[in-house]
């Protein structure tokens, strides 16, 4: 049971640039699950190692239950942390790989051997406990490295991309079984993700993460419905979020030939910034598949069919420069439409999203960013 | 036997042929030898008394067997190889533990701690004899002056320890390197996890970099014994073996008793006796390595 923060923590490599981590600010309550995601080089796995103490935090500090961890070595700071290639002990059996944490703390090897058959019996892995790890498949691997973990009972469990090399239906088991078992454990938990439906799955909280600067945390459902700005919105959903140039008229904004219309207070917003085009944002779920002539008209380059949906991938007709605008939009129906057929998307039920043209940053009106907040 | 089966021999031998020469080779250089030694060691022969060549059948293994010598000097060989193989795998771990981490000039740290192994055992053997080890102008006695060691004869008074000491030298870099090629194949991730899990530097060398280790000493260890079991120029250049047979191996003596002492069928078997010991150990301890790397491939 562990409240950890993150106080400005900033990693840096030496020889780099720019931070891993950059003034990392991050507030845990006790038995949360967090996912720390975003694309490869974002600083997720090094803001996770730093509070396992396997990175130096070179600026700022880490607390867990208030207490400074600056230069607190890792057996010394009670987490447990699962890796992403699991990093089991080779030369140990099952059993002894899950009592080492155990074994390290000087408990008696009658009560390590109890503890240790509890664990396997809630991970399904009393069958395995005098295998070497060698003998084991990816999943069962997996399970010993949770198991590894929980047998101690630590403050905090820090998980790396725990599933990552699992495939892909496994992937999904463990997924939900992890988070069960979270729940049942109640142990603080910061996992580490790239995969945002990951993210969006497990996590009490999401903290997202670009070039080691936090962007945003919060609820995976507030990060879908209000992203604070541009690279959030792209980031989160699957598929992504449409993000196109469009310009401000004096009454939307101007997709193709046809006009969003945006509230007065947004609209008074982008008046008082004085822009003159922004980056909207429409999720493929808010499109919807019409005519041709009832809406932005486009044109088909692609149909996904899921089966239970399908996703039309589209660009703007009327395109007159440059690179061409794509998007995306959800149907319901089966087959939509033709590869290279001329179709209207009509913008339906939920707001449009719109984002300053350079800094990205999340454009509200006033009484939404009173409703919102500030995120970070 | 199928026509195919015949056929495919034939192609088998056409791709064999090419090795033919190599092999006729080394049955020339080795095995024919072996069989003149086997059938001189069933006579009695010395060469410079001509008209001694007599049939003796396995007297000359009888007397191989009663003679006190030859079981000192065997003892000396294990002594020897034992010795050296196992001090030169602990300085090697320690310096491959050394090496491991980064510090400014490990290159070039790495190449002067190799040099031992590049430089000819003779003059090696040469340099520890006369440089080093020498009574008046050698320069342990010269750091040891101090001490109050003075000229200290340390050739005639420890002559197999001496000459293990050159040994070790010239052998602990191979074990350093194949120890060092160990610790730079030990996955990172799992000596984190070992740290995570609450085990300090001792623990983690114990628990974790130790096993990994193992199979990459017991390599070394073997592939070391095999060599030094024929260690001769060190020990003809620093005591020729002596006094009398103390540091005297068995390929030294067996030389001295053929070409010094011209009794080519004692010498003939005691080189049988030799050839036969050596490839039983052998034979055991390659089993040894083999069991222990291909468990391992089986955990990589």
């Amino acid at each position: 049971m562990a409240t950890i923060a993150y106080q400005t923590a900033s990693c840096l490599y030496e020889g780099a640039a720019n931070p891993a981590v950059d003034r990392l600010t991050l507030e845990v309550d006790d038995g949360e699950f967090i996912v720390l995601v975003g694309p490869s080089g974002s600083g997720k796995s090094t803001a996770l190692r730093m509070l396992a103490g396997l990175e130096d935090i070179d600026e700022g500090n880490i607390t867990i239950n208030g207490k400074d961890m600056v230069g607190v070595p890792s057996k010394d700071r009670d987490i447990a942390m699962v890796f992403q290639n699991y990093a089991l002990y080779p030369s140990m059996t099952v059993a002894e790989n899950m009592g080492f944490a155990l074994k390290m703390r000087g408990v008696p090897a009658g009560e390590r051997r109890r503890q240790v058959e509890q664990a396997a019996e809630l991970l399904d892995l009393s069958d395995f406990l005098d295998r070497k790890p060698a003998k084991l498949s990816g999943g069962q691997r997996q399970r010993v490295a949770m198991g590894r973990a929980i047998v101690r009972e630590p403050q905090v469990f820090c998980m790396d991309e725990p599933l990552s090399n699992l495939d892909a239906k496994l992937r999904v088991q463990t997924r939900t079984q992890i988070a069960a078992l979270q729940r049942r454990l109640g142990t603080t938990t910061v996992y580490v993700t790239h995969d945002q439906v990951e993210a969006m799955t497990m996590g009490d909280r999401v903290a997202v993460l670009k070039d080691g600067k936090l962007q945003q945390f919060a609820a995976p459902t507030e990060l879908y419905d209000a992203p604070v700005n541009a690279f959030v919105a792209g980031f989160i959903g699957s598929p992504a979020m449409n993000l196109v140039p469009a310009l401000v008229t004096s009454e939307g904004v101007q997709l193709g030939e046809s006009t969003l219309p945006l509230e007065r207070d947004r609209l008074a917003a982008l008046h008082r910034q004085e822009l003159s085009s922004v980056t909207v944002g429409l999720r493929p779920e808010q499109l919807e598949v019409v005519p041709a002539g009832q809406g932005i008209d486009v044109r088909i380059d692609l149909v996904e069919e899921l089966g239970s949906e399908s996703y039309v991938h589209a660009h703007l007709v009327d395109d007159r420069g440059g690179a061409s605008t794509r998007l995306v939009a959800r149907s319901h129906r089966r087959a939509p439409g033709r590869l290279g057929e001329t179709i209207g998307l009509r913008h339906g039920a939920g707001s449009v999203h719109v984002f300053h043209p350079d800094t990205g940053a999340r454009i509200d009106g006033e009484e939404m960013s009173a409703r919102v907040g500030t995120g970070v | 036997m199928t026509k195919h089966s015949t056929l495919s021999r034939a192609e088998g031998w056409r791709r064999r042929a090419p090795l033919l020469p190599a092999l006729l080779f080394t049955i020339l250089v080795t095995q024919v030898p072996f069989l003149l030694t086997v059938y001189y060691s069933t006579h009695s022969w010395n060469l410079v008394r001509p008209g001694s060549w007599e049939f003796v059948g396995l007297q000359n293994y009888l007397y191989v067997f009663r003679d006190s010598q030859f079981r000192e000097v065997a003892m000396n060989t294990v002594i020897l190889i034992v010795g050296t193989v196992l001090i030169s795998a602990l300085l090697g771990l320690g310096l491959a533990l050394l090496l491991n981490r980064s510090f400014r000039g490990r290159g070039v740290v790495r190449t002067l701690l190799i040099t031992p192994f590049l430089i000819t055992p003779v003059a090696g053997a040469l340099l520890w004899k006369t440089a080093m080890f020498d009574p008046v102008f050698g320069i342990v006695n010269f750091v040891l002056q101090p001490f109050g060691v003075g000229n200290f004869a340390w050739v005639s008074q420890f002559p197999l320890a001496t000459v293990m000491v050159d040994l070790i030298w010239r052998w602990t870099p191979f074990m350093m390197l194949l120890i060092l090629a160990g610790l730079q194949s030990m996955p990172e991730d799992v000596l984190e996890a070992g740290r995570v899990d609450g085990a300090g530097p001792i623990a983690l060398f114990r628990e974790l970099t130790l096993p990994h280790l193992r199979r990459f000493i017991e390599l070394g260890v073997v592939l070391g014994a095999i060599y030094l079991v024929n260690t001769f120029g060190a020990i003809y250049m620093m005591t020729s073996g002596g006094p009398g047979v103390e540091s005297a191996n068995l390929p030294f003596y067996i030389y001295q008793r053929a070409f010094l002492g011209f009794e080519v069928g004692q010498a003939a078997a005691m080189g049988v006796v030799t050839v036969a010991a050596t490839i039983v150990i052998a034979m055991l301890a390659l089993r040894l390595i083999f069991k222990s790397f291909m468990g391992a491939q089986e955990a990589a």
